[in-house]
């Protein structure tokens, strides 16, 4: 399924070409403009980064429509969309939605939903939490129950979903739901009846969290049933290398917001940038940075080439851990270094800290993210 | 190069490189095996070992040299004709993934200043016969090597040194004091930066020499560290007398001799990636002691460990990928500077994670295995924070050459050294 050996080149012109397409697209200007609406991203710009870039389909297998690149090509584009705070289904389709459709196993499944998706027809959304935040499997209390005793392939989903990235607007949706075999994930249309979603509040406006209530809502199983903790795992461990891509991005743009800035604000006579304090604090930025772009890329690396056994679920878990903590520092540092100006709503700054501190919390936050990583570690 | 039949492909030479260990030298006791309380639990950054148990460790870490050099593996990256092998920086990392799995005595004391630092120096800047002579001494473990650098008046600011040269003839006369020279009391030769033209700015006036430690008025004495032991030294020079085909670059040109000594020196500091200490960092053996101590249930002591193992994680995953870069004929980027500051920090925040966890343990010794041992490592993380550029230093260059900051004002490169130092120097300093 994955190209393997993708040369440097190819992955500097991609990153390139998704570069120069989001600074005319995903401006500062637009992202402002994208988080106040509804849908919360321009459909237009999704629209282009299906037809130009062929975004959506990239780890897509060719099969079933898509260009079966990597994790590490993924990771390229997610961390220019990070960078440029872009306001897109991407996450919620690709990211979570299409890998949870992979990771299921379900030819039947991809081949009716993969297509839509490579095309950037179809948005999906993955919904597993439920009010506590957590994405573990025994914390699921939505059930499914067959529609009828037919043996048909039809269920029924009661119960509700909290925290689903994109939930709102979302043509499918793949939820997590307690059979009697334990939970399972079902494909659920987003304007079937029974199902009502409402946009949650968000820490960060740049991406949009929902609130699904199922009621009796009809939906088709999706891979075996009682499997959907495995998947789950499975399906953390692709995200959180995506997820720690994105916040790469965002931390590097940070210290480079961070040491133009230093290079040009004056006080006392001479530029910021020649005090050590601030010095050493972009210094500081440049480490973290550094080490959270290598763990996430090697994390990536080892998704697409192999390791030894348990060595890519430990580099991913490593790579959230990690990478979490990086983007939160650099986004709060970098308010410091700007002083005041950082701390105002017109400054970009403060859009990076929200999607920081979200990121960072996201899948359950850092002491459930600890935990994962020490099991992963076998400790 | 792919048609070069002398350079073996990675996978080749590390079949050599297994060969030649099994030959000489016993497999390491198996990591993965590793039984909480069994075997040596020390986790020592230093020696601390008395007098007779140092020589003797010395010596075998010169034997080993000598048989890796007698094999082939001595020099794996330096020039045939001064008896390297004339291989790549993939065979050299090969070779010591493959000898982490031995169990070989640790040739530290001669390679992380002799091989690492000043070898690459002299070949850069000696004479013929200097290189004829010294570097094949060097790696076949002979002639330890040291880096008379430091003095106690040029530390960070290191163009400052005013240990003087002055010409007589055909020969250097040597007066000043240097300090903290690790391995000065083993070695056999050193690198000395002096002042030889005070007038001119201060990184203009100085020379570079090899200083045969043998020498008249060659004086070392052992400094105590923290640790209680004595790895670096005061070394006093009075009238030391030099010939001139010693000197290593031009007259007045010897910053540009430091510089390529420095450059060596932050890549050997970053790659001390092997050996117990390293082995100290593994999640196994972290997680042994935390359930020997009964501290492994503990929410706070969890999150401070999975802090920790994902700093380490992503630092391995930094290494990897320079290493990777390197091999793929990449040259090396910010990594090298990022990668010695995480090694200092990394173990630093291991030791006193592990020393704060055990508690009692780590105050006095209660003779439990690999407990009290910590405290070793600990004494000595201070020293990794400061040798071969303290944290400010590193931090000053990633932020000026990486992130093209500002340098600061005031610093003066212009003046004559004499103005900048007054007196002292007038005097001659000696
Ligand atoms: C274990 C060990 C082994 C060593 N081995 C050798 C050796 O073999 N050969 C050798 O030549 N030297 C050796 N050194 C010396 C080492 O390189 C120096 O100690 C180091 O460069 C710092 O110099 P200093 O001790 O004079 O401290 P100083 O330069 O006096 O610094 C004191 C403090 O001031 C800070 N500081 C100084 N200048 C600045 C600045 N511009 N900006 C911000 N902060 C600043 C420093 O970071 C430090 O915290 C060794 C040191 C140690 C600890």
């Amino acid at each position: 399924m994955t190209v393997v050996g993708t040369s440097h080149e190819e992955l500097e012109e991609l990153r390139a070409a998704v570069r120069s397409f989001l600074e005319a697209k995903s401006s500062e200007e637009a992202v402002r403009k994208a988080a106040e609406t509804e849908l919360r991203y321009d459909p237009q710009v999704w629209a282009q980064m299906a037809e130009q870039l062929r975004l959506p389909g990239l780890i897509v297998p060719e099969e079933y429509g898509g260009d079966g690149f990597g994790q590490v090509a993924l990771g390229v584009v997610l961390e220019e969309a990070g960078r440029a705070l872009l306001c897109s289904p991407l996450f919620a389709t690709v990211v979570l939605a299409a890998q949870a459709l992979l990771a299921s196993g379900d030819h039947e499944a991809c081949a009716r939903h993969l297509p839509g998706i490579a095309a950037g027809r179809t948005t999906a959304a993955l919904a597993v939490a439920e009010d506590s935040g957590a994405w573990d499997p025994v914390q699921i209390r939505t059930r499914a129950v067959r529609a009828q005793e037919d043996g048909s392939n039809g269920w029924e989903l009661t119960g509700s979903k909290s925290f689903v990235v994109d939930g709102a607007s979302a043509e499918l949706l793949l939820v997590i739901a307690r059979t009697t075999a334990g939970p399972s994930l079902f494909a659920v249309d987003g304007k079937a009846p029974g199902v009502t979603a409402e946009a949650m509040e968000t820490l960060d406006a740049t991406r949009a969290m929902a609130r699904l209530r199922l009621d009796a809502a009809p939906a088709t199983l999706v891979g075996t049933d009682g499997a959907g903790g495995r998947l789950m795992a499975r399906v953390l461990d692709s995200a959180v290398v995506g997820l720690a891509a994105e916040q790469v991005g965002g931390a590097g743009r940070c210290l480079d917001a961070s040491a133009e800035y230093a290079r040009t604000r004056t006080q006392f006579g001479r530029a910021i940038g020649t005090f050590q304090a601030v010095k050493h604090k972009c210094a500081d930025m440049l480490v973290q940075v550094e080490l959270a772009r290598a763990v996430a890329r090697e994390a990536a690396r080892i998704a697409d080439e192999g390791g030894e056994p348990g060595e890519f679920a430990a580099t991913a878990a490593a790579a959230h851990v990690y990478c979490s903590r990086a983007f939160m520092s650099a986004a709060m540092e970098n308010i410091q270094v700007h002083g005041g100006i950082g701390f105002t709503w017109e400054h970009p700054a403060h859009l990076y800290f929200r999607r920081a501190k979200s990121s960072q919390l996201m899948f359950g936050g850092p002491s459930a993210q600890h935990e994962r990583f020490l099991e992963r570690l076998g400790i | 190069m792919a048609h070069d039949t002398d350079v073996p492909d990675p996978a080749a030479f590390a079949a050599e490189v297994r060969a030649f260990l099994d030959a000489h030298a016993r497999p390491a006791a198996d990591r993965a095996g590793f039984v909480w309380g069994e075997g040596d639990d020390r986790v020592a950054y230093f020696s601390s070992d008395p007098p007779e148990v140092e020589q003797a460790a010395t010596q075998a870490a010169r034997d080993w040299q000598r048989t890796r050099y007698e094999n082939g593996f001595g020099w794996i990256t330096g020039p045939k004709e001064y008896g390297g092998r004339g291989l790549t920086p993939v065979h050299d990392m090969v070779y010591d993934a493959v000898e982490a799995e031995y169990d070989v005595p640790d040739t530290g004391v001669l390679a992380v200043v002799g091989l690492g630092m000043i070898g690459p120096t002299i070949l850069a800047h000696a004479r013929q016969h200097i290189k004829d002579h010294w570097l094949p001494a060097m790696y076949r473990g002979d002639a330890i090597a040291c880096q008379l650098f430091s003095e106690p008046d040029a530390g960070s600011d290191l163009a400052s040194v005013q240990t003087r040269a002055v010409r007589d003839g055909d020969t250097w006369v040597l007066n000043g004091q240097k300090v903290w020279t690790s391995v000065a009391h083993h070695s056999r030769i050193g690198v000395a930066l002096t002042r030889t033209n005070p007038d001119a700015p201060k990184h203009k006036g100085i020379t570079a020499f090899l200083v045969d430690m043998t020498t008249p008025g060659v004086e070392v004495r052992p400094l105590r560290q923290m640790t209680g032991g004595a790895d670096f030294n005061e070394v006093f020079l009075t009238d030391v007398r030099v010939p001139d085909d010693h000197r290593l670059g031009e007259v007045d040109g010897g910053w540009t001799v430091a510089l390529t000594t420095l450059m060596n020196e932050r890549a050997t500091v970053g790659n001390e990636g092997a050996g117990p200490v390293a082995a100290a960092l593994s999640p196994e053996r972290l997680a042994a002691l935390l359930r020997a101590t009964w501290t492994l249930d503990d929410h706070a002591v969890r999150a401070r460990l999975a802090d920790l193992l994902a700093d380490i994680k992503a630092t391995e995953a930094l290494n990897a990928r320079a290493m990777r870069s390197l091999r793929a004929g990449h040259s090396p980027g910010p990594e090298m500077s990022v990668s010695k500051l995480m090694y200092g920090q990394n173990l630093t925040r291991a030791a006193h994670f592990v020393t704060d966890v055990l508690g009692p343990s780590a105050v006095a010794d209660t003779g439990q295995w690999g407990t009290y041992a910590w405290s070793e490592l600990l004494l000595a993380t201070p020293a990794l924070r400061i040798l071969g550029g303290t944290e400010e230093i590193m931090k000053n260059i990633l932020a000026e050459r990486v992130l093209g900051l500002p340098k600061e004002p005031g610093i003066d490169t212009k003046s004559p050294f004499r103005e900048l130092r007054g007196v002292r120097t007038k005097e001659g300093s000696a």
